[in-house]
């Protein structure tokens, strides 16, 4: 008897753990319901969704890099600079050939991807301050570039800014992403190190040579996302992707991702994060037109959004 | 004599799901010294940490001098007249050692607004020089000092204010041979000042020798309480499980079964400040047991092992030739590591057993750098079970497991990896008598099987009981071996470790 209620009770816990990892997904469609009625519908027009569409991209792509950042439990606040820099080289390479540029711009990715996981590793030095050194260094750089004006790149890239291939090439980023994170070992060891560095050690991951090896494929998948971002525009200025580094970092939480990183990193919290972040990017302004208002609203609104879904439960496991 | 200073009336505790502690109705004299056994998740700590303020309890109440008592915080036990000693470390990191001992009664030495640092110190020396701990400086920062000196400042903070009750709550596996006896000492005194101890160990013998009575918990309730004098081992042993325990607790065999292929050798290995020049060779199927005192240098012997010391210098080769240089390069050529540090060195706690299981063995099972996750579920759960872990499932986190169910786990991932050395640091440190008598017997399993064992461990019973040879160590060198024989005594060993 007292057998068959601990079982109840066991089925009940793993029911209330499920239900939370789901909460990230309600708290989409809540928001999707909620600004459905606040604007009487229009948010599901064919211009508000590919508007939202537009902005979905660079996010979902260069949310991926710093997802396994922060699985492991670090942070990358220097996401923002990185695309802009890696835009400019793209920008000025895509005058000889426009996959070169691609390629070069995921060289500068990962090569600034790796001057921050250097120093975070060799140095020890906690990396959300090495990212917000290099976050200022890197954006200086971009200042300095642009200050004769913006960097264009060669003209027909604008061609290139199809829905189809925007959505093609994120669909084909995010199927890589989903594969390495479910069915390498990569997905597994970073979760690991996030949870226990030292245990990790002594099961056999690579801490360190893995924390590097994150920034520099970080780095390099915003490079990547740099194509996205320049195919839509044409030119770059010194300000370009600021702010990038908090949008990702606020899409991630709102998807659901542990601070803190861990086992409870989910694949999923990259895409339902960046969805619901776009979403409510788009919808504010709609409701709250005033521009001085947006921002006030928005962090408040992110602030209950977070609180609502955000896992207790992974916070209090302590690493 | 008989005065009831303290009494636990149908106490329960459960956390969410689980009844830690079940009804339980206890009597504590003046003056005597209450032995607390039972299995790893029979209550004892728990009932202890209602009494100290550390969990409120569920219902059910403790009354000290027939006055409830319902201690919200330590502080507040504290100041009722209860302390405790714990199990882990209980002093706090970059503070100094008399701020550690006076912590949450700094009022006592405040001036108006200001601390005076210099009388807390001096009072602080005059307790330690009282305990006879005069190498322990008061002024230093906690840091500078060793796990086990950080145990004898937690004694010092426990029991300076004479507390009418002290629980020491399983703090011999911390110490080594001297600090038992220094607490021992301490116990003694508490109960000649007409006080009481509760005093919580995994160690039967220990258990007995001092303590005036036993009361014996199971699965939260409490089983039976006998006076000590007319203890023995076997009973309590079989109060604990409630059923008999096979005879097979450690080996039987004497008669040298060991072959001459060598599986590892280790040649002049040192580690700075750790080991100097340590040779030895390891057999195929044999289980070489290596002991000391704690810092005598063997812990850090089986890190070596593993590739996992810093500025090693020396040697490890195994069987082809290969040499360890890492630890990723050991798990790949079959060398396997359980630390004495589980928590932090063995098992990932914020993790789930499958991930912990599986860690060691991801590149054997993936095919073309892919994995199957049906089959790495399916591993885990064969491994899991194997060692019978008392889990809900696999996703289980390894946090909710006791000490022995962790262990458990650690050994299930080395099995499944299949290594053919394992090198086993203090394996059943904490555990209690049933999860050792299994780890005792998968171990004689494992040398029948061929593997070979090192184990390293502070139990001279169990060196004796399960080792083909024993090394001894003593400040960073060998210092004595010794072959399976039956005339062999912990006394032969403790003249080669002091």
């Amino acid at each position: 008897m007292e057998k068959q209620g601990a079982t109840a009770a066991i089925a009940r816990q793993k029911a209330n753990t499920y239900l939370r990892g789901l909460m990230p997904l309600f708290g989409f469609m809540g928001i999707i319901i909620i600004f459905s009625i606040l604007t009487r519908g229009k948010i599901v027009t064919p211009e508000n969704l590919s508007l939202m569409l537009s902005q979905v991209y660079v996010l979902m792509i260069s949310s991926m890099g710093v997802f396994m950042i922060m699985t492991v439990g670090a942070l990358d606040f220097s996401q923002g600079s990185i695309i802009g820099l890696a835009s400019i080289i793209f920008c000025w390479v895509s005058n000889y050939s426009i996959v070169l540029g691609v390629v070069a711009g995921m060289l500068a990715g990962a090569a600034m991807g790796a001057f921050n996981g250097f120093f975070h590793v060799k140095f020890k030095i906690a990396s959300f301050i090495v990212t917000i050194c290099t976050m200022y260094f890197f954006r200086g750089l971009c200042k300095y570039i642009t200050t004769n004006g913006p960097v264009p790149a060669i003209t027909n890239v604008l061609a290139l800014n199809e829905t189809w291939l925007k959505l093609l090439l994120t669909g084909i980023m995010l199927f890589l992403g989903f594969m390495v994170w479910h069915f390498t070992r990569l997905g597994c060891d970073l979760r690991a190190i996030g949870a226990g560095e030292t245990a990790a050690r002594f099961s056999g991951s690579r801490p360190d040579l893995l924390k590097f090896l994150v920034f520099m494929a970080s780095g390099a998948i915003t490079g990547f996302a740099c194509f996205i971002n320049v195919i839509k525009v044409g030119s770059i200025t010194g300000t370009a992707g600021s702010q990038l580094e908090t949008q990702i970092l606020i899409a991630l939480v709102l998807g659901g991702m542990p601070i803190s990183g861990g086992a409870k990193a989910r694949f999923s919290n990259i895409i339902i994060g960046t969805l619901t972040y776009c979403v409510l990017d788009m919808c504010l302004p709609m409701v709250f037109p005033v521009p001085a208002t947006q921002q006030l609203v928005k962090g408040i609104v992110f602030l209950i959004v977070v609180a609502l879904t955000i896992d207790h439960e992974s916070l209090r496991v302590i690493k | 004599m008989s005065d009831v200073i303290l009494r636990s009336e149908n106490l329960c505790k459960r956390f969410g799901i689980t009844t830690a502690v079940n009804d339980v109705s206890l009597e504590f004299e003046k003056g005597e010294i209450h032995g607390l056994i039972g299995e790893n998740g029979s209550g004892k700590s728990t009932f202890c940490s209602t009494l100290c303020g550390i969990y409120p309890v569920t219902s059910g109440r403790f009354l000290l001098e027939e006055k409830e008592l319902r201690a919200r915080s330590q502080v507040e036990a504290n100041r009722r007249g209860v302390s405790i000693i714990v199990q882990e470390m209980g002093t706090l990191p970059g503070l100094t050692v008399a701020e550690n001992i006076f912590l949450g009664e700094e009022d006592k030495f405040m001036r108006g607004i200001v601390k005076n640092t210099g009388a807390m110190n001096r009072e602080a020396q005059r307790l330690l020089d009282g305990y006879g701990f005069k190498r322990i400086i008061a002024s230093k920062m906690i840091d500078n000092y060793s796990f086990e000196d950080r145990k004898l400042i937690e004694i010092v903070k426990a029991t300076y204010f004479n507390p009418k009750i002290l629980v020491v709550d399983e703090t011999t596996t911390a110490l080594s041979r001297s600090g038992r006896e220094e607490l021992f000492k301490v116990m003694d005194r508490i109960k000649s000042g007409g006080n009481t101890v509760i005093f919580i160990s995994h160690d039967l013998d220990e258990v007995i020798d001092h303590t005036d009575r036993i009361s014996v918990l199971r699965d939260g309730g409490l089983v039976d309480t006998v006076k000590s004098s007319e203890a023995s081992a076997g009973e309590l042993k079989l109060l604990m499980v409630g059923r008999e325990l096979t005879n097979r607790y450690y080996r039987t065999d004497y008669d040298q079964s060991v072959s001459d292929e060598v599986v590892l050798a280790v040649d002049n290995v040192s580690v700075p400040g750790e080991m100097q020049n340590v040779s030895f060779r390891l057999h195929k199927g044999e289980i070489l047991g290596i002991g000391g005192l704690s810092e005598c240098g063997m812990h850090e012997t089986g890190k070596a092992i593993f590739g996992a010391s810093y500025g090693r210098s020396g040697s490890v080769t195994l069987k082809g030739g290969y040499s360890v240089k890492s630890i990723p390069g050991a798990i790949r050529h079959g060398v396997a590591y359980a630390s004495k540090d589980r928590d932090n060195e063995s098992v990932i706690v914020a993790d789930s057993i499958r991930d912990n299981i599986c860690l060691p063995s991801l590149d054997d099972m993936s095919k073309h750098a892919l994995l199957n996750n049906r089959k790495l579920d399916g591993f885990a759960r064969k491994n899991a079970e194997l060692m019978s872990v008392k889990m809900t499932g696999i996703d289980q986190y390894v946090s909710a497991l006791s000490g022995g169910n962790k262990q458990k786990v650690v050994i299930s991932r080395w099995l499944g990896k299949d290594s053919d050395i394992l090198v086993l640091d203090s394996p059943t440190r904490g555990i209690d008598v049933k999860v050792k008598a299994d780890i005792y017997a998968l171990m004689s399993e494992l040398k029948e099987r061929g593997k070979s064992i090192i184990m390293i461990s502070e139990e001279l019973q169990e060196l004796l009981g399960m080792s083909d040879r024993i090394l001894i160590m003593k400040d960073g060198r060998i210092n004595g071996e010794f072959m399976r024989n039956r005339n062999l005594g912990e006394r032969d060993l403790i003249t080669k470790m002091v």
